[in-house]
């Protein structure tokens, strides 16, 4: 025990003397800004210029990258694969629904709610605060389970995960209307809404993400004998990470009942997993830029997609209705980005690294000592500052 | 009395089915360290083979059956070919991911060519009807599931003891690079595994149909599902621990189908993976499954 007590303590010390979390909470919340810049500034361009079909399908991007985003914190800093991150986007959605549905709507669609909910409703920031907390308990208890597993069977069980939340969804039609859509919920959400939250996700990923337990998390996936035989505590870095990531796919169902009014069971099942997964194995689960390079080119290529399986009338030949061919397409990204490129677009660099090596910007973004850091080896300027002193 | 024997009958022709899904994943597992989520794809290949074979007036269950089975082997050794070789190095994660993303091709694959709705498989009706044994009435179903079940880990046990590329899976389940230095190709322990695992899918199939009448693009999906739960109770990519998951899952799934009042019943998978989950805490390593401290070479 003393040993075990010792070798924590010492590895605290180690993480604080090289200051690294000091220097590099500065930079990567720089770096994080960059990332929400771009997002931001795609936003707006589409707020200002976007058809109204256009906007939506934005939004659907927006509320799909603080989805991606918070899967990225546990399945991108841990290894290990997360498949029940739609039904907590779900417990977002559906809390939503329950809290701030208006008292007539309700009375017509779940009159015997339990919990006295048929006869209240909340306004906006008691709803946001509820189901936050809701979604996080739920994270908190489904983590003390899997956090104390390894690798496959811990993603087994968060695929038993969202098999239980998916079914409560649908059988529990008191409360949450089985398997017919939830509608009347008030249209709160709009497209700003959407792009300031993604920004913020962006931000608490990157910042968790350099954070200490964001490191030793990184260390537990690199390394876990390495990691825990200098004292991290895998269980305990683990549960972190699974809280805060499990709660930002919260705020991505908030998000999504405010905008579209309506919700059903469905959206939060296999579908969503698979796209958002895709998503985030294209870009590369690794940085948070690859979540969102990943969501950005997936919304666009799977629009494209969509457009052609409807059987669409292109220079008068007129195409078959195609099926399935954007689940198709989902399945060819994963397996192609595995065999071909298992580490996504982005690899290891998040895009503020990637423009690091360039310029009076890259100077800026550019860390001024030693930063603690578990990948690969450094790029050239990019993340040796000991030498490079500006 | 008869609502006895019929509940441990369910129990063990259900865990009979989940053993068999759950031991062609934890061969996989055991050799290549690959969890092969396109197992259930696996079976609904076996489903369509079978759907196929009745369209093109072969009638006859003598040679559906077989070729059914045969088909199954073959689509799996072709899988292992073109999709899980590639990524036979890559962390078990890729791994994983992979073969998620092969389902989700095979399935769409279903869905374009044949349809998204339910297909009859009437052939193999006459496999499924009521004995009465005395007092007792009883699915001739589920008395041959759990034959066939029996007689295949039978048939495995042989494999594994008596053949050299039996003995050679085993030892590469242990140590692959040591069978790999002994002259033992790599290639073919490994597509064995695949072939093994793919003859019990065709199997399970086989049940699967007969039960359900009817083949789907997600067929194998729930399934496969139930087999992974019951390999993580077993203990992941013990061979002894699938069968126990299995048979273990089985018996929880009858329970709590007993114990439970009838109007929650859409909660049943609900209530089992819940209860799964709450074994794991006690044995995190599972019921078999041995916990191997970090740096251990034998697992």
């Amino acid at each position: 025990m003393s040993d075990r007590l010792f070798a924590q303590q010492s590895a605290e010390d180690w993480l604080r003397t090289t200051e690294g979390r000091k220097v590099s909470s500065t930079r990567s919340l720089r770096g994080a800004m960059v990332l929400a810049l771009v997002t931001i500034v795609i936003g707006l361009i589409m707020l200002s210029f976007g058809e109204p079909y256009q906007q939506r399908l934005a939004f659907a991007a927006y509320v799909n990258i603080v989805v991606v985003v918070g899967l990225q914190i546990f399945m991108g800093n841990s290894n290990v694969a997360n498949l029940s991150h739609a039904g907590f986007m779900g417990i977002g959605a559906y809390m939503t629904a329950v809290l701030s549905t208006p008292l007539a709507m309700k009375a017509m669609q779940i009159p015997d709610a339990p919990f006295g909910l048929a006869t209240t409703e909340y306004s906006v920031v008691p709803t946001v605060f509820i189901s936050l907390v809701v979604v996080a308990v739920v994270a908190l208890i489904t983590g003390m389970i899997v956090a104390r597993l390894n690798g496959i069977a811990a993603t087994i069980v968060t695929l038993a995960l969202l098999i239980i939340i998916h079914s409560v969804f649908e059988h529990w039609s008191e409360l949450f209307r089985g398997n017919q859509a939830f509608f009347g919920i008030p249209k709160e959400a709009n497209l700003e809404w959407g792009i300031v939250a993604g920004a913020l996700a962006i931000i608490v990923a990157r910042l968790f993400k350099d954070s200490r337990a964001g490191v030793q998390l990184r260390a537990c996936a690199d390394n876990e004998l390495a990691a825990r035989a200098m004292g991290v505590n895998v269980w305990r870095m683990r549960l972190v990470a699974w809280v805060l990531g499990g709660t930002i796919c919260g705020v991505g169902g908030i998000l999504f009942s405010y905008y579209m009014g309506t919700i059903n069971a469905r959206s939060f099942h296999f579908h969503q997993v698979f796209l958002t997964l895709a998503m985030l194995i294209l870009g590369g689960m690794r940085t948070v830029t690859g979540a969102v390079l990943g969501v950005i080119v997936l919304s666009v290529g799977m629009e494209m997609i969509r457009y052609v399986e409807g059987g669409p009338l292109i220079v008068g030949i007129q195409f078959p209705e195609m099926l399935g061919l954007s689940g198709l397409a989902l399945g060819v990204i994963i397996v192609g980005c595995m065999i071909w490129r298992p580490n996504g677009l982005m690899a290891n660099l998040e895009l503020d690294e990637v423009l690091g090596q360039y310029g009076k910007l890259g100077r800026w973004l550019r860390p001024r000592s030693m930063v603690l850091d578990s990948e690969g080896p450094p790029r050239a300027g990019a993340r040796d500052g000991k030498t490079s002193k500006n | 009395m008869e609502y006895v024997v019929q509940q441990i009958l369910n129990a063990l022709s259900f865990g009979a089915e989940y053993s068999l899904l759950a031991l062609g994943l934890a061969i996989v597992f055991s050799i290549m360290g690959l969890v092969n989520f396109a197992h259930g794809e696996l079976v609904a290949i076996g489903g369509y083979m079978m759907y196929a074979m009745a369209a093109i007036a072969i009638q006859s269950l003598w040679w559906i059956l077989p070729l059914a089975v045969l088909f199954t082997v073959i689509a799996a050794v072709l899988l292992e070919r073109v999709a899980f070789r590639p990524v036979r190095r890559a962390p078990a994660t890729t791994g994983l991911l992979t073969a998620f993303g092969v389902g989700l091709i095979l399935q769409n694959i279903f869905l374009l060519t044949v349809s998204a709705r339910p297909r009859a498989v009437p052939v193999l009706g006459p496999l499924n009807q009521t004995w009465s044994v005395g007092p007792f009435t009883i699915s001739s179903l589920q008395v041959m599931e759990m034959l066939a079940t029996g007689v295949a880990i039978a048939l495995l046990l042989l494999f594994f003891k008596r053949t050299p590329i039996g003995v050679a899976m085993r030892a590469a389940a242990f140590d692959f690079a040591t069978v790999r230095l002994m002259g033992v190709r790599a290639n073919r322990v490994i597509a064995a595994a695949f072939a093994v695992s793919g003859f019990l899918a065709g199997i399970a199939a086989i049940f699967i149909i007969a039960r359900r009448g009817a083949v789907d693009p997600l067929l194998g999906f729930n399934p496969v599902l139930k087999a992974f739960v019951a390999c993580v109770l077993g203990g992941f990519g013990s061979l002894p621990g699938a069968v126990v998951g299995g048979f273990a899952l089985g018996a929880i799934e009858v329970l709590i189908l007993v114990i439970m009042p009838q109007h929650w019943g859409g909660l049943r998978d609900a209530a089992v993976f819940g209860l799964v989950g709450a074994l794991l805490v006690w044995r995190p390593q599972g019921l078999l499954g041995k916990t191997v401290e970090l740096g251990d070479k034998e697992a």
